[in-house]
């Protein structure tokens, strides 16, 4: 039994490595607010916060506003790409937007998710960032802008409805498939060491065949619970490029 | 004597079983290639779709510009005709440019730039383009896998033996790396 424990926690212990080493570049979500460039205070990440809370448990739309210093070597644009993609923004209809501020870029990008393309036609997220958040954003007070940003946002979004994620607790059940995968894992590695390895000699050459964009998995570990509802995880939405942004 | 041809028929039955699995690997890589190649058309035709609007509204400020008005219409009636997924790459490539070249031309009209249907159509074709860019990569990463994949060893031989041939890649045109920015 202590060996199997041994080589169980092995596992555990390469797997978490492995999932936690690929996209090493790009941050993991810790809430709704990502404040990494650490322009917004207290009050108005607190508000920002009730704001995402409210979309996601009335209307099933995720919303992520994110500060970094720079998207270097990337384009702002392509961050917000790759990013929304990577967290897996929105529910299981596509229903998320993401607000990017590049401060050392000196540029604002908003990404809508695939759902939300109809409602947010790139022409209105124009017109919102030039109307609630670049005035703002010339004055400096990029609180503020992302904040009056994200109100307008809700607001365009108001009376839209979108399914959310299924499962209650996607933690506990994913949680426990994983340990019985593990376990079985580490038991039939411990019975026959000399087995043959994973496909074995007759498998179809080595051929890929998962599609290119998978729809990212709901995080099986949530982050740190906070009181009534809290963050816990994007729900896996996708997007391909719409959105607008600007030069301040 | 018996027992020899079990093996025949064996080694047959494996190597069918081994052609099939490879064929239907091959299948599924090429549908995706396709699968994405048609997303890359639906953002093409969202593009052309906006020209016009683009192109009537910049006439109302700049309407002796003409050059390029026949200019764009040419290149766009191409990308709507083009028959193959090179054509299309080749027109959207030279539509490309000459958006750029309006875009360029509209700098010069600052009533042009205040108006908000000019910026509104801006906006939509700059997400268009970025769309399109998110789309192109896509599909080139399925053609890569794709290209990959046929010319290994034993898969090269499936390939031939269905026909199965390389994919081109959709390479941005060199003055259409930079999506049009609204500035202000």
């Amino acid at each position: 039994m202590g060996r199997a424990l041994k080589s169980f926690i092995w596992l555990l212990a390469l797997m978490i490595l492995a999932a936690s080493s690929c996209f090493a570049a790009l941050p993991k979500p810790i809430g709704f607010v990502n404040d990494f460039a650490q322009v917004i205070d207290q009050r108005t990440r607190a508000e920002l916060n009730s704001i995402a809370e409210g979309l996601r448990d009335n209307q099933g739309i995720e919303v992520a506003v994110v500060t970094i210093n720079s998207a270097q070597p990337d384009t702002p644009k392509q961050y917000a790409t790759q990013l929304f993609n990577e967290w897996g923004i929105g529910g299981p209809e596509d229903s998320g937007l993401l607000i990017l501020l590049a401060v050392e870029d000196r540029e604002i990008q908003v990404e809508v998710g695939y759902g939300l393309e109809g409602v947010l036609p790139d022409g209105k997220v124009g017109g919102i960032l030039d109307d609630a958040v670049i005035p703002y954003f010339a004055e400096g007070d990029f609180a503020k802008g992302l904040l009056e940003g994200t109100k307008a946002f809700a607001k365009a979004l108001s009376g839209e409805s979108y399914s959310r994620r299924e499962s209650r607790n996607p933690d506990v059940t994913g949680f426990i498939i994983f340990l019985i995968i593990a376990i079985i894992a580490s038991l039939s590695a411990r019975r026959s060491p000399s087995g043959p390895g994973p496909g074995g000699p007759l498998g179809p050459g080595g051929t890929v065949r998962r599609p290119p964009y998978p729809r990212p998995m709901p995080p099986v570990f949530r982050g740190p619970k906070g009181g009534g509802g809290g963050f816990g995880g994007f729900g896996g939405g996708r997007s391909g490029g719409g959105g607008a942004g600007r030069k301040f | 004597m018996k027992r020899s041809w079990i093996i025949v028929v064996a080694a047959i039955l494996v190597l069918a079983f081994g052609l099939i699995s490879q064929y239907n690997s091959l299948v599924s890589l090429e549908t995706n290639v396709d699968a994405r190649w048609a997303q890359v058309e639906n953002q093409l035709q969202r593009r052309a779709d906006l020209i016009p609007n683009l192109v009537n509204t910049v006439k109302g400020y700049a309407s002796h510009e003409e050059q390029i008005f026949t200019e764009i219409a040419a290149a766009r009636s191409r990308l709507l005709s083009a028959a193959s997924p090179s054509a299309q790459m080749e027109a959207s490539n030279s539509l490309d440019m000459a958006l750029g070249r309006l875009l360029a031309i509209a700098e010069n009209y600052p009533q042009l730039k205040a108006d908000t249907s000019f910026v509104r159509l801006q906006d939509e074709l700059a997400g268009t383009e970025n769309r399109i860019a998110v789309e192109r990569m896509r599909y080139n990463e399925a053609v890569q896998e794709w290209n990959r994949t046929i010319r290994r060893f034993p898969t090269v031989l499936v390939a031939r033996l269905f026909g199965k041939d390389v994919r081109p890649f959709f390479e941005a045109s060199a003055g259409a790396q930079e999506v049009p920015q609204v500035q202000f």
